[in-house]
């Protein structure tokens, strides 16, 4: 082979070297570089007036005077769209109707449970607005418009009853009445059809069953329970996605037979008459002055609890829980590991215990992280506890020694590795001076050791931080407080991550919590790491009498 | 020298515990454990000096936890097996099963999918590998990515039972740990055909089964051929006025139904 | 002379423990701490051989009850796992092929990129560039798995269900890529640490008889390190072979070997997969509770084999290169 093409081979050895470190580099940052994008926008992301009213009350902060006024003037603009709403539905929206009509009696109840009402006439009273409720809904449905005059008039002579005036059955009559009115109006053979579009547009304005909607609940609406519902889009984005829901229909219809059907889209408004449009155009054209968005640097997510499994909040809990876990696991390690590697190094006599010992290390190093999980529940706390007088339940104690166990060979590794470099002069200096063996480990070569351990204690921290499977069964849960010591269950940020993906709809609602999580793991991890490298470089310099 | 650890040890225990007047556990399956989490915050809203833990570990393991006294109360998506009753039994333990919602098992494609509906055959070859293209049950000439619930799921089990019906499935099929990445894969590769709890519909399509919808009506009347209860199942049944009594009846309730809803399953009660 | 004689005795410094010059008869406390001292560091470090034991009894003797009813060679010859079904059958061919599989892929992917970096870290970086480079390996080894799992799952797989058009993004391809950059620090580290080991003896004759330093690498270096770069190849895989959450959100777990057996967009199952994900939902003291953990028995022998050939390469490395 001639000299020129050995030449241009080497130069492409050596290109190809850099460019592997090169795609290492580009790995890393194809990694992290969308995690970190997705995640920092739980922290900084555009806020509605909605999110300062949800961090008013559920975490009591805000400058009351001026959200106050923010508040005042955004339900100006909300209450023309209301009003549009109110007149459309008022002929139309039997569905609410009868949700309306379900409510009353609900409340009725509750006012007669207020009341203390006695037993048999509270039954007595409530299946009578049951009845009525029942025969308004049948009314409400019925399409035709002699069986509505009917069932209204039934309704009313009930009006009379004296257990009726001043409590929410009242309502009862003037809903009959106004549907009477405007049965004899409208054409009954369509308001299904409206209704159903109406129902969906309130959906996604309001807030439905179970989703939240762009305003959140009316002023003048009972506060649904979960508390997700009672507020609207809390963030621009999930605003923007909203309002383009609220615009626009999305179709799959079928484009060529035979094929997979194709998206269309179309606008909302070409499902109601003419009367609703304005509402659309008004809705589009205002919705910043109904949500007033501002941009938002949320940095008290690492500190808040989160309320509604991670809807609204923040992971301050899971921080605290990985912090626990993670320091105590290195109370335990660190001794074993640096004392194992010193056996190892120093007092250990060559041959077959050594290499039994070395063997089971890295056996130890091998196995799977789950069957440590299994392994920390069946020995540390269904063994070991009741045995030390402790409750047999998983608890941070026996999460931190499982992990300790796992990242045992990580630490004995490099420990060994650290003491094992330290040159042998200065030992035999040490000794020669009259220091007793024991004397001699611990003031010279542990401080010469440093580096190597403190490398080691960078691995296992990293380790014991963003382990899932071995806290699974021993110390983690999805729910719960603050631990308040050692031996009460805590929540963390790896298993919280995991959870949060195989758990329910909500996660996915809301992705840039669970980036958020997933994101403040790492940044722990590595602000971890960032800390012990400092501290390394700056022994290993100490050492090197710089 | 052991006493005085213990000593220490169980300071510290006392201090874990000194803030709390009463302590409920949960333990069990990720299915139900969205509505033990509803449940738990507004118990908690309502009793601030109650500590509630919420696992989510599988339904196996929360009746193993129950079994072994480490949980008042185990969400389950399926019921006890035999073993497990005997396991209990012997320990002590008497399993009451309370049911505090029902669920549908909705059979979901992609949205492009022309498909509308299939029957439960149509579906169980699908699954055992025999019909593997969409033309051949009337869709477009795509071929069909059959997605399931992992073998240890309740979900995968009611779906097994009530649909496979002793039919194995294919080696092909993939499998998935929970209903959100069911979801997920169904909603993002347009040939795929997979099953995901009522409360997972946003994105897909969800087909009817020999004609039935799921539905809430469909459901609480068990009509629809796939759904099945969720149990809450403690040891004995609980004591009358207990914090553990009144969570596993929370459901009878008119704010325990509308927890229920907001969480996607159907409730036993008609308010 | 004078009267004052000089004392010629060294008295040790009064602050430090007397050193054992002495007999035990002499010095019976010294005698005794000492040898406490060493059999208290000793029972220390069996604890990780306890450690160690304790896990292969616990994972054996609860497979045992599986193992002695049910057929070795069906449990491990049979394609078929069905442990809810009817009749339950646990074959787990498909489960062990699939693990190996998804290792040696993520290792094709692996090894000559981390023999690459290796050699560019040792031998071509100056040492200042080495002290920035390094740490980004070592950033690369602290991600925790659930942060891979998750780029696994909400970015690689439908990046790759677009791109390549593959029916399914979660396949064996996911899962060994993801594998190969877990396993990427480990491999680079060690076998970093064994090239470095080379003397520059070796080096400079190769140069000096007019090799470019591709060949020289290649020819000499790399051949002469060839035990320690396997140990690094080996413990690489220990990795790979023994990560259980990105695998089991990443390949799909399906129980089939991929037919044809090149075809990686098929999804495939792990040994750590399965038992991960079938543990929390099997009864206790079930048949399938039984066969998860003889899962684990073979994931352990499995570990413990190659454990047993690094172990082997290592000490060959170590002589091979003076040091002991």
């Amino acid at each position: 082979m001639n000299l020129r093409l050995r030449g241009k081979l080497d130069q492409l050895f050596t290109a190809a070297t850099g460019l592997s470190v090169v795609l290492l580099m580009l790995v890393l940052v194809a990694i992290l570089g969308p995690m970190l994008y997705r995640g920092s926008n739980a922290v900084f992301f555009q806020d509605t007036v909605e999110f300062r009213k949800m961090q008013r009350d559920l975490f009591k902060r805000a400058d009351d005077r001026s959200l106050e006024t923010e508040i005042a003037e955004a339900e100006q603009f909300r209450q023309r769209a209301y009003a549009m709403l109110n007149e459309f539905r008022k002929g139309v929206d039997v569905e609410a109707l009868s949700d309306q009509v379900r409510g009353i009696h609900r409340a009725f109840g509750e006012e007669l449970r207020a009341k203390n009402v006695a037993g048999e006439r509270y039954s007595e009273l409530r299946s009578l607005t049951r009845d009525l409720r029942n025969n308004l809904e049948t009314a409400f449905a019925s399409q035709d418009k002699d069986e509505i005059r009917r069932i209204t008039a039934e309704v009313l002579t009930h009006e009379g009853n004296p257990a009726f005036p001043g409590t929410s059955a009242e309502q009862l009559f003037t809903i009959a009445r106004s549907f009477l009115a405007t049965a004899e109006k409208v054409d009954l053979s369509r308001h299904h059809e409206y209704a159903l579009a109406l129902k969906e547009v309130e959906g996604l304005l309001f807030h439905t069953d179970d989703l939240p909607g762009l305003l959140g609940p009316r002023p003048d609406e009972s506060q649904p329970l979960l508390v997700m519902l009672r507020y609207g889009a809390t963030r621009w984005d999930q605003a923007q996605q909203l309002l383009d829901r609220f615009l626009w229909v999305r179709e799959w219809v079928q484009a060529k037979p035979g094929k997979p059907l194709v998206m269309r889209r179309t606008p909302r408004a070409d499902l109601f008459p003419e009367t609703l449009w304005p509402l659309f155009t008004y809705v589009e054209q205002n919705i910043d002055k109904m949500l007033r968005p501002r941009f938002a640097a949320y940095w008290q997510f690492f500190l808040d609890d989160n309320v509604n499994s991670h809807y609204f909040g923040g992971v301050g809990p899971e921080i605290l829980g990985t912090l626990f876990i993670t320091v105590v696991g290195m109370l335990f390690v660190i001794p074993l590991g640096i004392v194992s590697a010193a056996y190892l190094v120093e007092c250990a006599p060559d041959g077959q215990v050594i290499r039994i010992i070395r063997m089971c290390i890295n056996t130890l190093a091998g196995v799977p992280s789950i069957v440590f999980g299994l392994f920390g529940l069946a020995f540390f706390v269904l063994f070991l506890f009741p045995l030390l007088g402790f409750e047999p339940k998983p608890c941070i104690l026996a999460a931190s020694m499982t992990l300790a166990v796992l990242t045992l060979p990580v630490m004995i590794r490099a420990s060994e590795e650290a003491i094992r470099a330290v040159p042998r002069s200065y030992i035999e200096g040490s000794l020669a001076l009259g220091s007793s063996q024991f004397h001699t480990f611990v003031t010279v070569t542990l401080p010469a050791a440093l580096p190597g351990i403190l490398t080691g204690i960078i691995l296992s921290l990293s380790r014991i931080a963003g382990e899932t499977a071995p806290i699974l069964f021993t110390g983690a849960v999805s729910m719960g407080d603050i631990p308040k010591s050692i031996l009460d269950p805590t929540r963390t940020l790896s298993y919280g991550s995991y959870d949060m993906a195989v758990g329910d709809r909500l996660a996915m609602m809301v992705p840039h919590n669970q980036y958020g999580m997933v994101v403040t793991l790492v940044m722990l991890i590595l602000i971890l790491n960032a800390v012990a490298i400092v501290l390394r470089t700056r022994v290993s310099r100490k050492l090197r009498g710089q | 020298m052991r006493r005085v650890i213990v000593g220490m040890m169980m300071a510290v225990l006392a201090m874990g515990t000194a803030g709390y007047a009463e302590t409920l556990q949960i333990d069990g399956s990720t299915t139900v454990g969205p509505i033990a989490d509803a449940f738990a915050e507004y118990f908690k809203s309502v009793q601030p000096d109650l500590s509630i833990t919420v696992k989510k570990t599988g339904s196996g393991d929360g009746a193993a936890a129950l079994i072994d006294g480490r949980c008042d109360i185990a969400t389950m998506s399926r019921f006890m097996k035999p073993e497990e009753f005997q396991k209990a039994v012997a320990n002590n333990v008497l399993p009451v099963a309370h049911v505090v919602a029902m669920d549908g098992v909705c059979v979901a494609v992609h949205p492009s999918n022309p498909v509308k509906a299939l029957t439960s055959a149509q579906i169980r070859d699908i699954y055992a590998g025999k019909i593997t293209n969409w033309n051949q049950v009337g869709g477009s000439n795509t071929s069909i990515v059959v997605i399931s619930r992992d073998t240890s799921s309740g979900t995968y089990e009611t779906f097994e039972s009530l649909v496979m019906k002793k039919t194995p499935m294919a080696a092909g099929v993939e499998y998935v740990n929970a209903n959100p990445q069911a979801q997920a894969r169904v909603r993002t590769t347009p040939g795929a055909i997979g099953y995901v709890g009522l409360g997972f519909q946003e994105g897909v399509k969800v087909l009817a089964i020999d004609g039935i919808m799921p539905t809430r009506q469909t459901i609480a009347k068990g009509s629809y051929p796939v759904s099945r209860p969720l149990f809450l199942f403690t040891n004995g049944y609980p004591k009358l006025g207990s914090v553990v009594h009144k969570f596993v009846s929370f459901y009878l309730t008119e704010k325990g139904q509308e927890l229920v809803e907001a969480k996607g399953y159907v409730p036993l009660t008609n308010y | 002379m004078n009267s004052a004689e000089v004392n010629l005795t060294l008295e040790p410094a009064a602050d430090t423990p007397r050193p054992l010059a002495l007999m035990p008869g002499e010095d019976l406390r010294g005698y005794l701490l000492a040898h406490l001292g060493r059999a208290v560091l000793f029972l220390m470090t069996f604890s990780s051989v306890v450690a160690v034991l304790l896990i292969l009894l616990f994972v054996i003797v609860r497979s045992l009850g599986f193992l002695s009813g049910y057929s070795l060679v069906e449990f491990l010859a049979s394609r078929d796992w069905r442990p809810t079904a009817e009749s339950p059958v646990f074959g787990s061919l498909a489960i062990i092929v699939g693990s190996l599989y998804v290792s040696f892929a993520a290792l094709v992917f692996a090894v000559p990129l981390g023999l690459l970096a290796a050699v560019f870290l040792s031998d071509i970086l100056s040492w200042r560039a080495r002290n920035i480079v390094k740490p980004v390996v070592e950033i690369l080894a602290a991600i925790p798995s659930v942060a891979y799992g998750f780029f696994a799952v909400l970015v690689l797989a439908p990046w790759m269900q677009k791109e390549f058009g593959f029916s399914t993004g979660t396949n064996a391809l996911n899962a060994s890529l993801i594998l190969a950059i877990m396993a990427l620090p480990t491999i680079i580290s060690v076998a970093e640490d064994s090239i470095s080991a080379i003397g520059r003896e070796l080096r400079e004759a190769s140069y000096s008889c007019g090799a470019t330093r591709m060949e020289t690498m290649i020819q000499v270096v790399i051949p002469a390190a060839h035990s320690g770069i396997i140990a690094a190849v080996v413990l690489g895989m220990m990795r790979a072979i023994g990560e259980t959450m990105v695998v089991w959100m990443a390949s799909g777990n399906a129980t089939q070997i991929p037919r044809p057996w090149w075809d990686v967009s098929q999804s495939i199952r792990t040994m750590t997969a399965t038992i991960a994900g079938e543990m929390g939902e099997a009864p206790e003291g079930s048949q399938h509770r039984g066969a998860l953990f003889a899962i684990g028995v073979l994931l352990l022998i499995l570990t413990f084999g190659l454990n047993i050939v690094s172990e082997y390469f290592l000490t060959r490395a170590k002589k091979a290169t003076g040091k002991t």
